[in-house]
């Protein structure tokens, strides 16, 4: 067994099996379980840094090995892979460093930090896959992973919600097996690969294949929520703040995405999709989710819930970008996986630390936090501006790149729908920066806490900082060598035929 | 660019944002307030001491950053530097102790955002800049906290966001056809679009909205009012003219003639610089007929603006023109906004003077002869002759101007008038004194000192003027005329 072949185990094997110690640990193993924790962490930091290195430079890392015959399991890195992995990595150590904050003194830590880590395993999993089959493997355990978290609190309102994200996601997992075992016995089993399979293929196919890829979208199309399998996103959002943090930046959402990008990248390949005019089809259910999630933010009282419809909005980003068919468009969509999952982890900290310091969860009681809590509003704010789109940050580097795409190919209605949902952006985030700066407080926080010198715990404060300032740095050091938009102009140019 | 100007170039936007470490602790407060007026220090030097033709590059910027300067941003570069130290020292008297961290901290990010816009040379970083300046903006506009205050910051908010949005898209559209990140490949590509109406379109209008063009100006008169004095300064001294700036470094100026959109804007432009006129003499408050005088100012500018996007040849010395006005009209306008907030001295002799100084940037507004207002208007005039442009509103420039300078007037005597309502007998603070001062100093006198644009035709020198005088004294005199009467019907009443 040489390197090449253990690395992607390596990865996958340390938030599983810091996942068994934790479950073994006993609840006041509490320095243990942190340093646990955070070891595991940063050793996959480190696995994957090495692999980015490796990818970068022409390696390749992969270990198979084969099931039952002709159904084969596949761990593979790639650039596409690396870029949600390396995502994934570092928000998980982040993550966790927060959540150590978040649940002290919280009943039952060992079961959340077990599933936690096995949350974190499936994403790895996910990303690494490299086939449909180990895909679907990995996106299965992260359903079986997250519900825990979900319905973590017990309330009765936690437990309809995980009631609800089951029913969605295992009725979506379900679709998308029946479309992969269909395809399977069509066309035998497939590993990702780059320009897909189906460039000319016999048109008597086209068929099939078109209700498969419908299938597979909708199947994705749950954990992306794209409307309308959008239902059990804004209701998750009563999880724990880095569940919620977690779920919405890295683990569902993006699983969903990701998993939409290689189907269309590497299953059926982007010129075969267009061609089938499947990704007609896709965009036009991006744009309206796009406009959709947005309009329903606006109407939100609650911050969480406001933040968990422009998740709906923002993941669409990402679909959208792909449909666009050339390589700027895919560049944009790629690099939105990255940059919206910064941006949205930092305000759903924030929102977390609101909540847990001040006792505020309603934007209307947000007046005047900007002066008790000036850090974390800080960190609020820029996340604000970079899902508005506004420049430096990272998300004008995506609606740029994107709009570019999107002229370049004669679509210029996705300008349109960029500009729009900008605007409802702006709509919506706007007014809680006006509450958080300039409106004087009124009543005292419903639900005070005090941590010494800081405005909050030092766990709860460090991680939207730093996430804040990965955001200003990827937007303004977009043309640097590694950032996320240098990586995703280096998938396209590598894995994406075009 | 040499290896001295380089640390200049940086830190001409990196000073106002590092100045913001000071807000970090409440006990600092006090102390970033004395900072303020050394945040434009760099960028006065580099518009100053560095002959304009430099340039910077910064590879890993956003997507490819250059910085650099012309005569054009040169211009603007000093104008903007200056008014912003001016208001820096003006804001250290004036400024009183309630959420001061706060302001410190926007002003020196619109002061970042108005300064890196200048010196931007290619679109993201331009972009990046001009949205730091608006929304940075907002929170000098609704410092004051009031319901007027906030109520502005909505209109002013919304607004620019719909502006920051037709920008985008224009210059998506243009970046696009130019297949370049620079803004200097922008004008040829748009002047060869298919969709060149609507890339024109959306950029004027956008642009249009900071520079207050008729109809999108609302946020106007509303916002520059409510902020506190110093800023109201910059505001509509120097942060109007980023909209300016924005229409001269995109739009096809010098690559086509485009005489449809030139008497578009002729028009636009008179609308402004009359319908202001006619609506700021209605105002109550000093600050809002000042305000109302920005708008007309703006649109004579405007007027020059279509003039050049009419006539190919004549774009070259007209940005010089325009450059020279930009100077004039921020000095003069800064100056009669301090003056707002200035409390009369006791002495009959002192208030005399006090009066004298402050009238005097208003009539160099309006054009009186050997002031920087004279000699903008000259070198306007000058180009702008009737013969020289082929299109259909050509023949009515040079009235319009007259008509202007009558409008610019009469907003003056309005201005004072209100003013003299509303002007309290008492002390002022040293720096507000300061800061007045050296605002009208500069307007006044410094004005001939500073680099002009080389291409300003030779009218504009003081020795011309002298031929000149009737035809810039006759509109003001009307006006006074205009303003006497209306003053003794209003008196009779």
């Amino acid at each position: 067994m040489t390197l090449s072949v253990l690395m992607p185990v390596f990865a996958l094997m340390t938030s599983l099996l810091a996942s068994v110690i934790l479950f073994a640990l006993p609840e006041k193993g509490y320095r243990l379980r942190t340093i646990i924790n955070l070891a595991a962490a940063i050793l996959k930091i480190a696995l994957v840094g090495v692999m980015i290195w490796g990818v970068a430079h022409g390696r390749e890392y992969e270990a198979a090995f084969t099931m039952v015959p002709g159904v084969e399991f596949v761990l593979r890195a790639d650039a596409l892979s690396m870029l949600f992995a390396g995502l994934s990595a570092l928000l998980w150590l982040l993550t966790t460093i927060y959540a150590v904050g978040y649940l002290e003194d919280s009943p039952n830590r060992s079961r959340f930090f077990g599933f936690f880590s096995l949350c974190v395993a499936s994403t790895m999993g996910i990303a690494l896959a490299g086939n449909l089959f180990t895909f679907f493997l990995f996106y299965e355990m992260l359903t079986l992973s997250t519900y825990p978290l979900v319905v973590h609190r017990g309330t009765t309102k936690a437990l309809r919600a995980g009631r609800n994200y089951i029913i969605y996601t295992l009725t979506g997992g379900a679709v998308l097996l029946f479309a992969i075992a269909w395809l399977h016995g069509l066309v035998g089993d497939l590993r990702f690969q780059e320009g897909g399979y189906f460039s000319d293929v016999d048109p008597s196919l086209n068929g099939p294949l078109t209700i498969i890829f419908v299938l597979m979208m909708v199947g994705l199309g749950v954990k992306a929520a794209l409307v309308p399998f959008h239902g059990w996103l804004p209701q998750a959002m009563v999880a724990p703040a880095p569940v919620s943090a977690l779920l919405h930046a890295v683990a569902v959402v993006k699983a969903g995405a990701f998993g939409i990008i290689r189907v269309v990248f590497e299953i059926y390949g982007l010129e075969a999709a267009e061609a089938m005019g499947l990704l007609a089809g896709l965009s036009v259910v991006a744009a309206l989710t796009i406009i959709y999630g947005s309009t329903r933010a606006l109407y939100q009282v609650d911050l969480k819930r406001r933040l968990a419809f422009s998740t709906v909005s923002q993941v669409s980003y990402i679909v959208l970008g792909l449909c666009l068919f050339g390589p700027l468009g895919v560049i944009g969509g790629l690099v939105h996986l990255v940059h919206q999952g910064i941006m949205k982890i930092t305000l759903f900290f924030c929102a977390g630390n609101y909540a847990e310091t001040l006792g505020v969860h309603r934007i209307d009681e947000l007046d005047g936090a900007g002066k008790r809590m000036p850090g974390t509003s800080v960190a609020f704010t820029l996340g604000a501006f970079g899902m508005i789109g506004a420049p430096p940050l990272a998300g004008f580097i995506t609606k740029w790149t994107m709009g570019a795409g999107a002229l370049e190919v004669g679509m210029d209605w996705v300008v349109a729908v960029l500009v729009i949902s900008s605007l409802l952006n702006a709509a919506y985030f706007l007014p809680i920066l006006h509450r958080l700066w300039f409106a004087e407080q009124c009543e005292p926080w419903p639900h005070e806490r005090r941590w010494g010198r800081l405005e909050t715990s030092a766990w709860l404060l460090w991680p939207p900082l730093i996430t804040a300032t990965l955001m200003v740095l990827a937007g303004l050091l977009a043309n640097v060598p590694f950032s996320p938009l240098s990586w995703a102009e280096l998938i396209v140019l590598r894995e994406v035929a075009l | 660019m040499t290896l001295f100007s380089a640390p200049f170039v940086l830190l001409s936007v990196m000073l106002p944002l590092a100045s913001m470490v000071l807000s970090c602790r409440t006990e600092w407060q006090r102390g970033y307030r004395y900072c303020l007026p050394l945040l434009p220090l760099p960028a006065l030097l580099l518009g100053v001491a560095v002959e304009p033709g430099w340039w910077l590059e910064l590879p890993g910027l956003l997507i490819g950053g250059l910085w650099g300067a012309d005569d054009l941003r040169r211009a603007f570069l000093v104008l903007t530097a200056m008014l912003w130290l001016i208001g820096g020292v003006f804001a250290i008297g004036y400024l009183k102790d309630h959420h001061l961290r706060r302001f410190c901290v926007f002003w020196s990010l619109t002061l970042a955002g108005n300064l890196g816009l200048i010196i931007s040379l290619d679109i993201a970083s331009f972009y990046s800049f001009f949205a730091l300046m608006t929304f940075a903006g907002y929170g000098l506009v609704v410092h004051e906290g009031t319901d007027e205050a906030n109520r502005a910051g909505r209109v002013y908010l919304g607004m620019a966001v719909v502006g920051e949005m037709a920008i985008l898209s224009g210059l998506l559209m243009a970046a696009q056809l130019a297949g370049s990140g620079l803004l200097a490949n922008l004008p040829a590509a748009i002047a060869g679009a298919d969709r060149q109406w609507l890339i024109m379109l959306l950029l004027l209008a956008g642009f249009g909205v900071k520079a207050g063009l008729p109809l999108l100006h609302f946020w106007l008169p509303l916002a520059h009012p409510v902020a506190p004095t110093p800023a109201s300064a910059v505001l509509s001294g120097a942060m109007i003219k980023a909209g300016l700036l924005g229409w001269l470094v995109t739009l096809p100026f010098g690559e086509v003639s485009l005489p449809g959109w030139g008497n578009a804007l002729v028009i636009l432009g008179a609308v402004g610089s009359l319908g202001g006129a006619l609506l700021g003499v209605r105002q109550q408050r000093p600050k809002a007929v000042l305000a109302y005088s920005s708008i007309s100012q703006m649109g004579l500018m405007t007027l020059m603006v279509g003039a050049a996007l009419a006539n190919a040849d004549y774009a070259g010395p007209l940005f010089a023109v325009m450059a020279l006005y930009v100077l004039h009209h921020g000095l003069a306008k800064g100056s009669l906004f301090l003056s707002t907030a200035m409390a009369l001295p006791t002495s009959r002799g002192g208030q005399w003077l006090l009066w004298l100084l402050i009238a005097l940037p208003g009539l160099s507004l309006a054009g009186l002869p050997f002031t920087s207002g004279a000699a903008s208007k000259l070198a306007m005039k000058e180009l702008l002759k009737p013969d020289s442009f082929g299109f259909a509103m050509a023949p009515y420039l040079p009235t319009l101007m007259s008509a202007g300078a009558v409008a610019t007037m009469l907003l003056v005597w309005r201005f004072l008038w209100v003013q003299r309502a509303v002007a309290g007998v008492g002390s002022n603070p040293a720096f507000m004194w300061l800061g007045w001062g050296l605002a009208t100093a500069s307007s006044l006198i410094l004005f001939w000192w500073l680099p002009w644009p080389e291409a300003v035709p030779e009218k504009a020198w003081l020795s011309a003027m002298v031929y000149e005088a009737w035809s810039l004294f006759w509109p003001m005199l009307l006006a006074t005329v205009i303003a006497a009467l209306a003053w003794r019907s209003v008196k009779q009443r």
